[in-house]
């Protein structure tokens, strides 16, 4: 599976992850190409249902980036997320997809290196776990 | 509460000094969602119900979002029949006071959900999808379901579920999966209900063992807050807005 290239969506919030992810960039970070960062004004407007429905599509991975607990500019928004997110993974392993499909971390604006540490070790994980099964299933 | 009427089991709702006529307790309904419905043609007194573990449940998750005023309610406890709770593999049948029956033991495991734990993930899509293909998105599952309460429901937006496409994907069956994992008290109505016959309630099982192992938390308490309502620490917060 070495020739495999994931398509994979990061959310980022706008205050912490996409800043991280921007200083990653300025700071000229080699990252793999196949990531798309869509940016969100708060992890907690990734509604579980994004990312239900990417994987759903054949997304082969989802990474939810936010603030570190204590940070989030909203104070409580990551809370929500990282009450939700181990949930919509037990959706995808009671329905058969690989849980491991869907990441949540947490980026800080000063973490350009984690940032790209994130991204390539996720990209590695779901390279080992081979395509979106979803992708071709059609109904 | 039900009664017979031309040999089959219907809901009935009767007022003071009406004749009850042949009452029935094999009941094939979940009697809160047709308390929902009637809750709002009756607009003062009281409505008593008769409760099965699962009503009672079905109804605290109700009164605590207050949908319906506790007050108003009356509570005919029903403990199931043997037969019943086989049929629900139900785990938790009898309610907190008695009034019409024997309580009966539960049934602990439901066999389907250990035969798809067991399976590879590979496996367990393949069974999923064949089920999930039978679906005709008649939307049985969520209208009859007496916990499924939102105004605007997002298996209706094309923006999550294909629009014009039966059947829906598994969007639509994993979404729903996801929305009633804090709600769900595993009445079985969504299974009764499918024409499909999908086994939507060994589905619901599944999630609500992943809920309570995750959390420690079920759904049918009155004065439980939902953990998906609550801080990491466990302070309650503010009810989700929905508007954006
Ligand atoms: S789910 Fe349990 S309490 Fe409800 S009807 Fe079935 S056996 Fe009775
Ligand atoms: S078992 Fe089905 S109908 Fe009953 S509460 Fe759960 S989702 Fe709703
Ligand atoms: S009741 Fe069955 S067929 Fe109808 S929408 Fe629900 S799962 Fe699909």
């Amino acid at each position: 599976m070495t020739d495999f290239r994931p398509t994979i969506l990061a959310f980022c919030c706008n205050w912490c992850s996409y800043a991280g992810a921007d200083l990653a960039g300025v700071s000229r970070l080699q990252m793999p190409p196949n990531v798309h960062v869509i940016r969100v004004m708060c992890s907690a407007s990734v509604k579980p249902e994004y990312v239900i429905k990417a994987l759903s599509q054949g997304i082969d991975g989802v990474l939810v980036l936010g603030c570190h607990i204590g940070d989030c500019h909203y104070m409580t928004g990551n809370h929500r997320t990282a009450k939700r997110m181990p949930l919509v993974q037990k959706v995808l392993k009671e329905t058969g997809i690989d849980e491991k499909r869907m990441k949540l971390d947490w980026v800080s604006a000063a973490e350009g290196e984690k940032f790209q540490k994130v991204i390539t070790d996720f990209v590695q994980d779901i390279q080992k776990l081979g395509p979106n099964p979803l992708r071709e299933v059609k109904f | 509460m039900m009664r017979e009427e031309h040999g089959n089991v219907a809901p009935a709702l009767i007022s003071k000094g009406e004749d009850v006529g042949e009452i029935r307790v094999d009941i094939p309904y979940q009697l809160i969602t047709i308390l929902e419905t009637i809750y709002s043609w009756v607009p003062k007194g009281k409505i008593a119900v008769i409760t099965r573990r699962c009503d009672e449940k079905a109804l605290a998750e109700l009164t605590k979002r207050n949908y319906i005023d506790e007050k108003r309610i009356i509570k005919i406890g029903l403990a199931c029949s043997k037969e019943q709770i086989a049929k629900c593999r139900c785990s938790d049948p009898v309610p907190s006071k008695v009034d019409i029956g024997e309580p009966n033991e539960p049934v602990p495991k439901d066999d389907l959900s250990e035969r798809l734990a067991k399976l590879s993930p590979e496996e367990r899509l393949k069974f999923w999808v064949k089920q999930f293909r039978k679906c005709n998105k008649c939307f049985a599952c969520t209208h009859n379901c007496p916990v499924c309460f939102c105004d605007d429901c997002v298996l209706e937006e094309r923006t999550f579920v294909p629009e014009q496409s039966i059947p829906p994907g598994l969007s639509f069956h994993m979404i729903r999966s996801y929305h009633m994992i804090d709600k769900c008290i595993e009445c079985g109505e969504c299974e009764r209900s499918c024409p499909a016959e999908i086994p939507l309630l060994t589905l619901r099982k599944m999630l609500a063992k992943d809920m309570k192992e995750v959390y420690g938390y079920v759904p049918g308490d009155p004065k439980a807050v939902s953990p998906l309502n609550t801080t990491l620490e466990g302070e309650t917060l503010e009810d989700e807005c929905d508007e954006c």
